[in-house]
């Protein structure tokens, strides 16, 4: 009796994350994944030279097992994501006070939201050959896919922010007698908060694709560079591996580094609707 | 003592972008608001209000006439002209205490003394206890509340205001009106106060500016002579010095109107 109810207090935390876990529909969502890996071991039972063209979710791990046992895939995840947190990392740092820049000024940045509209839609895979022509493949041409992946969209998410602040708000502050870098600082930047967290994100996610793409032309190791490799030594476990790496890791980058943020300020500030 | 607010024969266009007509807005305005008066301007919508209040504010450039706040002309907006706009202008960013004190924070007033004045503003408008709420977490009759402490905080030489009330049911609206009148008796500033609603006019007003239809020419003044402090909307429906003046007012505002249709 006395021990039961202990060990039923004892549990109460972990019964609270469940029941939140339950409400916020996981047991759903474990039902869909299990469906999707059973209807993929059915496809790929059916179809012949499974090996080939789709080897099933347990010949995945298994046969990945290589990868994984000599400690190649963490090593190759490490350096995908060095690329990625240095390339937008520098990507952050240039982007949004260019982005903010542009925005103090009317006419500049009329003259220059088409442009940075246009750099925007060039994505980072169709810049990536002249890059090569240009610096070979190297290191650098990985870096600066990345680099300006992310640039653009951040930047001009930003832009946009900051020239959707509404007037009101400006001149609110000018009658309180404020100079126009408090003006950046108190209305323009948290303002552009929602824009430039949607930027990041954006941005971010863009260049989490061009580092991929950017390792198979032009990287050596990296998880692009396992894909790419496994492909020409005819290892399909492997490049699906590969493949769902990219996504699991993505989601993790999401639920944990970028969310957060958002929550953290615009939720709070009721800019954004939970 | 010369007068704390003075517009004189201010005339305002706006250049239309499309048509390229413009558009007369004010026409030779002459007024004069005295140190600690409470001054309302009425008059039918797109008559110029927003536009005379822009211009004392600052915030848009003149360049027919004068306006000058305490012998000096307006060029520009300045911590000396608080305004209240016609929507909330809170930043939704900052909470309560931190909007409130915003104009000192401006001013770098040390921390302390800042928080002593903040304080002070929250109990006069009675917001206490939402001081750390944040802006979408308030009614719009606390939001408009929050956006007088802020100005009020600033202690303009005068407070500009645009409909503050405009935007709130008639119940809220009826207390912020009271509330206003103590905060005018309180801090006895000089405020020019625009409304379209002839009973506010009225209810606040020591004096009321009367505009005509657009270009916006100043119609007519009239004096409601009923001390601040008799000034309680439940005493007052009943009183002749009040109830003369407010025919008079809605009488001039309806000539405005009805010209309209013919
Ligand atoms: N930026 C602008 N450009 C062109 N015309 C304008 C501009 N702002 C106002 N106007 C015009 O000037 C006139 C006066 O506008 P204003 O906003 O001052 O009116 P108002 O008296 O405040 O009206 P309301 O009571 O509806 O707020 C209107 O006819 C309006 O169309
Ligand atoms: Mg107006």
């Amino acid at each position: 009796m006395t021990r039961s109810s202990e060990a039923v207090a004892g549990r109460k935390p972990q019964s609270r994350r469940w029941r939140r876990f339950v409400r916020g529909g996981g047991v759903e969502l474990v039902l869909l994944i299990a469906g999707i890996l059973f209807l993929w071991s059915v496809i790929s039972q059916n179809i012949p030279n499974p090996g080939r063209y789709l080897p099933s979710p347990v010949s995945v791990v298994l046969s990945s097992y290589d990868v994984i046992w000599k400690g190649l895939l963490p090593n190759y995840i490490g350096q995908t994501l060095w690329r990625l947190v240095i390339g937008s990392v520098i990507g952050l740092l240039l982007g949004i006070p260019f982005g903010i820049a542009l925005g103090l000024n009317r006419t500049v940045s009329d003259m220059f939201y088409p442009i940075m509209n246009f750099f925007q839609s060039i994505s980072g895979i169709a810049i990536l050959p002249i890059i090569v022509v240009w610096w070979g493949n190297s290191e650098k041409t990985v870096f600066v896919v990345i680099l300006y992946t992310c640039f653009f969209p951040i930047a001009f998410n930003v832009l946009t922010g900051v020239r959707s602040t509404p007037m009101i708000l400006v001149n609110a502050l000018r009658t309180l007698g404020a100079s126009r870098l408090r003006i950046v600082k108190d209305v323009l930047i948290p303002s552009a908060m929602p824009h430039i967290a949607t930027g990041a994100r954006l941005g971010i996610g863009y260049a989490w694709r061009a580092v991929i793409a950017g390792e198979m032309l032009a990287g050596r190791r990296g998880l692009g560079w396992m894909i790419f490799t496994a492909q020409d030594a005819d290892l399909t476990a492997q490049v699906i591996l590969g493949m769902v790496m990219i996504g699991v890791i993505w989601i993790m980058i999401d639920r944990f580094a970028l969310r957060p943020i958002e929550a953290d300020t615009i939720q709070r500030w009721g800019l954004v609707q939970r | 003592m010369p007068a704390k607010l003075v517009v004189d024969r201010l005339s305002h266009h706006y250049p239309d972008e499309y048509t390229g007509e413009d558009v007369h807005a004010l026409d030779q305005v002459s007024l004069s608001v005295e140190d600690g008066e409470f001054s309302a301007v009425v008059g039918p919508s797109g008559c110029g209000k927003t536009t005379l209040l822009n211009i004392l504010a600052g915030l848009l450039p003149h360049t027919e006439g004068s306006v000058q706040v305490d012998g000096r002309e307006v060029q520009g907006p300045g911590p000396d002209r608080g305004v209240v706009f016609q929507e909330h202008a809170i930043l939704p960013w900052r909470t309560v205490a931190r909007n409130i004190g915003h104009g000192l924070e401006i001013q770098r007033l040390p921390r302390r003394e800042r928080e002593q004045k903040v304080q002070e503003f929250i109990d006069l408008v009675g917001l206490s206890g939402f001081e750390e709420r944040y802006p979408h977490e308030l009614s719009g009759g606390m939001k408009q509340r929050c956006a007088l402490a802020r100005t009020l905080c600033a202690n303009p030489v005068v407070m500009l205001m645009d409909e503050p009330f405009a935007a709130v049911d008639a119940q809220t609206r009826i207390t912020l009106q009271e509330e206003l009148n103590r905060i005018a008796i309180a801090t006895r500033k000089t405020i020019l106060f625009i409304t379209h609603n002839v009973d506010e006019a009225a209810f606040l007003g020591d004096r009321c500016f009367i505009f005509s239809r657009r270009p916006g020419k100043l119609k007519a003044t009239v004096k409601i002579n009923v001390p601040r402090e008799q000034r309680i909307w439940k005493d007052l429906l009943s009183e002749k010095a009040y109830t003369d003046p407010r025919d008079e007012i809605l009488r001039l505002v309806r000539e405005e109107v009805f010209d309209d249709e013919e």
